[in-house]
């Protein structure tokens, strides 16, 4: 019995149950199962996979003559157990935040499409279930934001394309299209050099568009806010959790399928892999672009989309130091930033749902309404802020750590600076979400419903787990890359330049914390005050200079950006559409003006212009 | 071979083109349609004739070899029918927009579409 078809096909089986049959309560059902199946049967997989590396579990197709292969090695599995593992979440969010069976259909669809995206070990059921993917991701931003919808499906059909006309490419110079195949031949010839130093660049460039859409690189990411904020909040724990990895995977697989012939093609530079240091700046500055806007925003969504693509950039980062320990540290990061970012957009399905809300200067003392929801979103800013003893600290560690190794100061930089923005911002959403005076409409907001709860859960324990035992995750990692890249055991990192205990930090900052509450309890003498007093020492300020945390906060550091905003790439894309429906209207208004002599004219010349052609 | 009717076929499509092109009047246009639909015609039925044969007609002393290819003057038989009957149903388009419109200047009959 293979078990690839079943966890395939249940998500996508489920959701055109759940949409036809649409009945409240059958609906979630089926939806939750949907999602669970395939995480029930990975888990069941876990030791055959691990047991047996070199034999991977494999899975063969044929529809219309196309055979279509599915393979499930040690990272396939890893990958798919975190997107199963965000799905699950995200159906239990969705059973609270969704209503209708359109959002489960397209939901679970996409789903699908990410783990065959994950699996697939052919560029045929790669590419199909890529845009099986994309087009489901499309229809669930499609129902709430028509403009932003818009413009994430351009960018996806320009990677798509990319895509294509490289896979193209493969096809023409090695007649392969499953993975192996390719892998070999480019192997081969990384060393006969058939394929010249150009058209290798070129499928390159074709490839890196491609994965950068969907893992929002800059300079393409601009889809991402909108695309992130503007649909189901629960969903979108899935679409930057789960989907946007598969742009991740597809950097890996550039790695694993060219990796050799792109070596010998682009050779070095500065004693670095010249397509992998491409890889890293591109990373870098992602993340600092994107966290530089992200502390900018004065939306949550909007917030966490942005740094939703300052995280992915870290993984691109960690791809690009072309080490070990760089793929184990961005492996790592894709498994965290999945748990918490999943986690920060459920908590942020929660706010929303209960609230309505969603801009910072709505908010304020929350956590005593939600207490539990306040719980799962400290864990998931503790995360992503890089604090031990949580998932995030262990992973950006390892990437800090590759990076050094790699000898490459600037880029771990890079990474600093994406750590000390991130922590600006998350602390900002700590506390002008949850702390400080609440306004009077949001007196009676309630916790959040019970599915969105143990949506949270889910993605919490994973996330306090793999920062306190960060060995599971390298051991399996090792395993994964074939050779002992991260050394010490299950509580314990040890690296050729560091060393890092998570049981003992846990262990005292458990400590710690209790000391302080003992101080808190017994000692402190605290007083409410108004949050005019923290941030306005008692003085009353000008409207335009009211700078609270919950408005405009950063706002000295807008000023001091201000240069820079000037270049976006958002507004320059937003102009070269302008550009081209102006030349297309001046177009239309010129040739296609009524006139039906207009109409004849241009069929005689072009008439005569295919006369010519034919007699010279 | 190039029969002179070669360029009496192609003078007349020039001339009716230039019609087309040209003329304002919806009438004067209709005529050159016509105009460029004899000059076709001419030029499949001149492709059509073989120097020396007869009409393919069955008759006396006439031999199936010695009759030109049947196919072109059937097709240009049809055409003319066609011709008849496209020609009546534009004229009757044209008397209805004149009815509309008071004029057959093609231009001012764009512009009042609008």
């Amino acid at each position: 019995m293979n078990e690839i078809p079943i966890i395939l096909f249940t998500p996508l089986l489920a959701g055109v149950l759940a949409w036809l049959i649409n009945v409240k309560g059958a609906r979630e059902l089926i939806g939750v199962i949907g999602a669970a199946t395939p995480l029930a049967l990975l888990a069941k997989l876990y030791s055959p996979i691990v047991s047996n590396p070199n034999n991977p579990l494999t899975y063969k197709l044929t529809v219309s003559g196309f055979n279509l292969t599915f393979k499930m090695g040690m990272l396939n599995w890893y990958f798919a157990v975190i997107a199963s593992l965000v799905g699950l979440a995200m159906a239990f969010g969705m059973v609270s935040t969704s209503k209708n069976g359109y959002d489960w259909l397209f939901a679970l669809i996409s789903y699908t499409g990410v783990l065959g995206v994950f699996l697939s070990w052919d560029f045929i059921s790669f590419f199909l279930l890529w845009e099986l993917m994309t087009f489901a991701s499309f229809m669930m931003v499609l129902k709430r934001n028509r403009h932003e919808s818009l413009k994430y499906f351009v960018l996806s059909v320009i990677g798509a394309y990319a895509m294509l006309l490289a896979i193209a490419l493969i096809y023409a110079k090695t007649g392969a299209l499953d993975f192996d195949s390719i892998r070999q031949a480019l192997y081969m010839d990384a060393m006969l050099g058939s394929i010249s130093k150009g058209e290798t660049a070129l499928i390159f460039v074709l490839f890196l568009t491609a994965f950068g859409v969907k893992a929002g690189a800059w300079p393409l990411h601009v889809w991402a806010p909108g695309a992130y904020s503007e649909t189901d909040q629960s969903y979108t724990a899935f679409f930057s959790g789960a989907l946007s990895k598969a742009g991740v995977y597809g950097f890996l697989l550039l790695y694993i399928l060219m990796g050799a012939k792109l070596y010998y093609a682009l050779g070095t530079f500065h004693g670095h892999l010249t397509f992998a240091y491409i890889i890293a700046w591109i990373g870098a500055i992602t993340v600092v672009v994107a966290s530089f806007l992200a502390v900018l925003q004065e939306d949550i969504r909007k917030l966490f989309a942005y740094s939703s693509v300052g995280q992915v950039g870290y993984i691109l980062l960690a791809f690009g130091l072309g080490t070990g320990l760089g793929f184990a540290g961005g492996l790592f990061h894709v498994l965290s930033h999945a748990v918490f970012k999943g986690l920060f957009w459920l908590v942020t399905a929660a706010i929303i749902l209960q609230t309505g809300k969603t801009e910072f200067k709505d908010f304020g003392g929350l956590a005593e309404k939600m207490p539990f929801t306040f719980a799962m979103g400290l864990i998931a800013v503790l995360s992503l802020a890089g604090i031990p003893p949580m998932a995030g600290f262990a992973s950006k560690w390892l990437i800090y750590e590759a990076a050094i190794s790699a000898h490459m100061p600037l880029v771990a930089g890079a990474i600093f600076l994406g750590s000390a923005l991130a922590f600006a911002y998350v602390v900002r959403f700590l506390y002008a979400v949850w702390f400080g005076q609440r306004p009077s409409d949001l007196e009676d907001v309630k916790e959040a419903p019970l599915p969105l709860l143990i949506a949270m859960a889910i993605l919490a324990i994973p996330n306090i787990v793999f920062g306190i035992a960060p060995g599971l995750v390298t051991n399996y990692l090792n395993k994964a890359l074939g050779g002992q890249i991260v050394g010490g055991n299950y509580y314990k990192l040890v690296t050729q330049t560091g060393t890092y205990n998570a049981l003992t930090v846990a262990l005292l900052l458990v400590v710690g914390l209790a000391i302080a509450g003992l101080i808190y309890i017994y000692g402190a003498k605290a007083r409410k005050i108004p949050v005019t007093n923290t941030y306005q020492s008692g003085n009353p300020v000008t409207e335009e200079f009211n700078l609270s945390i919950r408005r405009n906060f950063y706002l000295p550091l807008k000023e001091a950006l201000a240069f820079w905003l000037r270049y976006s790439f958002d507004r320059f894309y937003e102009r070269i559409a302008q550009l081209s429906e102006d030349f297309a209207d001046a177009l239309r208004e010129g040739f296609y003006n009524g006139n039906v002599q207009a109409y004849s004219w241009y069929l005689a010349v072009i008439l005569l212009i295919l006369a010519l052609w034919g007699v010279l | 071979m190039i029969s002179v009717y070669y360029f009496g076929a192609i003078a007349l499509v020039l001339v009716g083109l230039y019609g087309v092109l040209v003329k304002k009047n919806l009438m004067k246009i209709l005529i050159s349609l016509s105009i460029m639909e004899t000059g076709v015609n001419l030029l499949l039925i001149s492709i059509g004739y073989v120097s020396g044969k007869s009409a393919p007609i069955l008759s006396e002393g006439v031999k199936w070899n010695q009759a030109v290819d049947p196919i072109p003057q059937a097709l240009v038989l049809t055409a003319i029918v066609i011709g008849v009957a496209t020609t009546a149903m534009a004229l009757s388009a044209a008397i209805l927009i004149y009815e509309k419109y008071g004029t057959l200047n093609v231009e001012e009959i764009r512009r009042l579409r609008g």
